[in-house]
């Protein structure tokens, strides 16, 4: 930065062209001060920060450092140091020599075997809770009164699940009534209903199209002939075809990401592999439920409209308001029974 | 006894060396046209179409539901020969027969074409729906193009045997080939084919009525979410449709075979038979479609009320007047109406030609007009017509079916060698 005046952008404050680092230096603590309000040996927690550093610089090699200080930190930290977690060892990418790893006192086993017990043990412990516990009926409850129009349910979805253009797992319908100037709108947004009875699995002739337990109408992209049968038995127009077309006019490299819809990671988006050439549909963020994230329209939207959870659970949100006297589903009279609920 | 020489002078084909050089190069020259647009549909993907997640059906969809109405007509006209005993039609059975295989081969190739996956056809085979109208008429076309396959063979052999035997040069060969083995020439050896003729009929007519057309119908009208297509008639107008094409198909072929294969005269009475037969099926066409109209307009359901507003007023109205009302069902009965016209070889033919014309209307205005609205207020609304992809790969595969058409007529013994009267 050499803070010529003609090197800022217009509109753009002179915020004096600090060196950011210098910046960083002056927010950090000071190491002692911190470590000194511990119980545990400040001396040794200076030495092996510094030496993590030259770890990192690569002037000390993982398997010395850890030879070094095994022992001390044994002593310093006792059993809190023999079964806590060592990421250098038995995770998907241990840093450190087998033989090193061995001799250590900390071997109780990697990050991930620690964080997969945590886990086993919160569900024993909280089956009322709210994490995903295997046996939910996924609803979503919309409420209309709520729903402001400004798409970015839409928008959050093309985001999330990077759907090429044409394809909008979600839309909002947007309805005026009246006369000016008595004039409302209702905005109706419009992902898949998730049916109960799926017209589209109906009729889909290998089996592609399947309700999961969960609730879940699932899209199987590998067996997809793509005959576009369930797209015509669709009440909904949820359904949409991948002509195979990309935004790469729009954004470089805008196939790079894609979603891991279903569960399934296929990579990036490349020339006819599907899912080009096949039917899609909301998924209602399976990838997302899975790791116990709501859908990303629920997520997103601002009149918090959008509400996602438990249908077998009589105790949960979405029960208690698809239960209410407000509740209504799309064509009732289609005999699909849509998990998706909306509030009048 | 002076034309039992002549009967083995066995030389199907056109009489005329000119006109065949020139059909030949005409079906070429589409098919390479055709054959080019396949390369682009094939590399662009189902981006070459005009259809959109509105619209997910197009041409494609509606030829192939055509050729399927056209094969299984023309196979209901041959039973009336082979099961019924109808001794005039035995003239025309095998010809119905062979059109009725080559419909169903280009049916394949329309419906394997409009798959998003072409490289997944098989897969119907390995996967199934029990639900799945769609599924079960995978399976019903293959034991139909089953059916038809045995009964050309029952009723061709005896005269495939002596071809093979009396004849000579490529099409001998090819005759004691497709015989399979079966070289006897006896009356019982007829007896025989006559018996399993008649089997492989009554197994057929169910199989094309029942599974094949009306299964093609019940695959439309199973669509809930299509409330045009939902209706119990909405099957039986597919098959009355179905037998309207493939009569008209046969009267058109008949024509056209006698005068410029065989170069006979046409049998006035068998022409005079199958035009009041073609006539009849025009009426109760007409009458079906007029009554599940009435039914639809008068329910006043939306959707029903605004598809039928887009076929008779819509921007593809012409084809419903012109092509359907018009070539489909009033030009004809106006040639039908007069025995001497009925007894015209000429003005059949083109009464078979502007039916055969007239129904590909009817099963654009099945298809597409239900797909224009949107199935929620508040969705875009549809608008279909189809690309040149999708025109040229369609010109292409129908000269495929006319090329297979013809290379068995100039080959095959499609005209009873004893001139029908067994």
């Amino acid at each position: 930065m050499s803070g010529a005046s003609d090197d800022r952008l217009p509109g753009v404050p002179d915020a004096g062209a600090a060196d950011p680092d210098a910046m960083v230096d002056a927010e950090a603590a000071d190491p002692r001060e911190e470590l000194s309000k511990t119980d545990h040996d400040t001396d040794l927690g200076i030495a092996m920060a510094e030496d993590a550093k030259r770890v990192s610089r690569g002037e000390l090699s993982a398997e010395e450092y850890w030879e070094r200080y095994d022992e001390a930190a044994e002593r310093e930290f006792g059993d809190a140091y023999r079964e806590a977690p060592n990421p250098s060892i038995e995770s998907g990418d241990q840093t450190i020599a087998d033989e090193t790893a061995d001799s250590l006192g900390c071997s109780v086993g990697s990050m991930d075997s620690v964080a997969c017990e945590l886990s086993a043990d919160g569900d024993a412990t909280d089956a009322t809770g709210d994490g995903a516990d295997g046996d939910e009926r996924w609803g979503m409850v919309i409420d209309v009164q709520k729903c402001v129009g400004c798409d970015s349910c839409t928008v959050a979805c093309k985001a999330e699940n990077r759907t090429p253009p044409g394809v909008s797992y979600n839309v909002v319908m947007e309805e005026e009534h009246g006369d000016f100037p008595e004039v409302t709108r209702t905005n109706v947004p419009r992902p898949c209903m998730q049916c109960e009875n799926p017209p589209c699995v109906q009729v889909c002739p290998v089996s592609a199209t399947y309700k999961m337990d969960n609730g879940v109408v699932n899209v199987d992209y590998d067996r997809c002939i793509g005959c576009r049968y369930c797209m015509i038995a669709c009440p909904y127009g949820a359904r949409y075809f991948d002509f195979g077309e990309n935004y790469d006019d729009e954004v470089d490299e805008a196939g790079e990401v894609t979603s891991p819809e279903y569960g399934v990671d296929r990579g990036k988006r490349e020339g006819d592999e599907s899912p080009v050439g096949n039917v899609r549909k909301c998924s209602f963020c399976t990838h997302r439920l899975e790791r116990g994230e709501e859908p990303a329209c629920v997520e997103t939207c601002v009149g918090d409209a959008r509400n996602m959870g438990d249908l077998n659970d009589p105790d949960s949100e979405v029960s208690e308001m698809a239960d209410s006297s407000r509740a209504f589903q799309l064509k009732e009279s289609e005999g699909t029974d849509p998990n998706v609920y909306y509030l009048k | 006894m002076a034309t039992e020489h002549s009967r083995f002078e066995f030389d199907p084909g056109f009489v005329s060396d000119r006109l065949r050089v020139a059909w030949y190069a005409f079906l070429g020259a589409i098919l390479l046209v055709g054959g080019y647009a396949t390369w682009l549909r094939i590399t662009q993907g189902m981006a070459s179409t005009n259809l959109t997640s509105t619209t997910p059906w197009g041409a494609w969809v509606a030829f192939y539901i055509y050729f399927v109405g056209l094969s299984a007509g023309a196979f209901l006209v041959s039973t009336l020969a082979n099961v019924f005993g109808v001794e005039a039609m035995h003239r025309i059975d095998r010809d119905a027969l062979f059109a009725a295989i080559v419909s169903m081969a280009v049916a394949l190739l329309f419906v394997w074409t409009d798959l998003g996956r072409m490289d997944r056809m098989y897969h119907p085979f390995v996967w199934r729906q029990f639900t799945s109208a769609l599924s079960w008429e995978v399976h019903a076309y293959v034991a139909y193009i089953g059916v038809l396959v045995t009964e050309l063979y029952f009723s061709m052999r005896y005269d495939l045997a002596r071809v093979a035997e009396r004849g000579s040069g490529l099409r001998a060969r090819l005759a004691a080939l497709l015989t399979l083995g079966r070289r006897a020439t006896t009356e019982a050896s007829r007896t025989t084919d006559r018996t399993w003729l008649t089997r492989a009929g009554v197994v057929g007519i169910p199989l094309a009525i029942f599974m094949v057309h009306g299964g093609t119908g019940v695959l439309f009208a199973v669509s809930k979410a299509r409330p045009y297509w939902n209706s119990g008639l909405f099957p039986v107008i597919f098959i009355v449709s179905a037998v309207l094409s493939g009569t008209a198909l046969v009267m058109l072929l008949y024509v056209l075979r006698t005068k410029l294969f065989d170069d006979e005269p046409v049998d006035r009475d068998l022409l005079d038979q199958l035009a009041k037969l073609l006539a009849a099926f025009v009426v109760v066409d007409v009458a079906l479609t007029a009554i599940e109209a009435l039914i639809a307009i008068v329910s006043f359901h939306p959707h029903v009320v605004e598809t039928w507003q887009i076929i008779a007023f819509g921007e593809m109205s012409w084809s419903f007047w012109w092509f359907m009302v018009g070539f489909g069902w009033v030009f004809p009965l106006v040639l039908l109406s007069k025995r001497e016209w009925r007894r015209t070889p000429w003005l059949m033919a083109l009464a078979g030609l502007s039916v055969v014309i007239g129904i590909v209307a009817v099963r654009f205005n099945i298809v597409v007009p239900p797909q224009i609205r949107p199935v929620m207020e508040g969705l875009p609304h549809g608008s279909y017509f189809p690309s040149a992809v999708e025109w040229a790969t369609s010109a292409g595969m129908i000269a495929v079916g006319l090329l297979l058409y013809t290379i068995g007529a100039e080959l095959l013994p499609l005209t009873p060698l004893d001139g029908g009267d067994h």
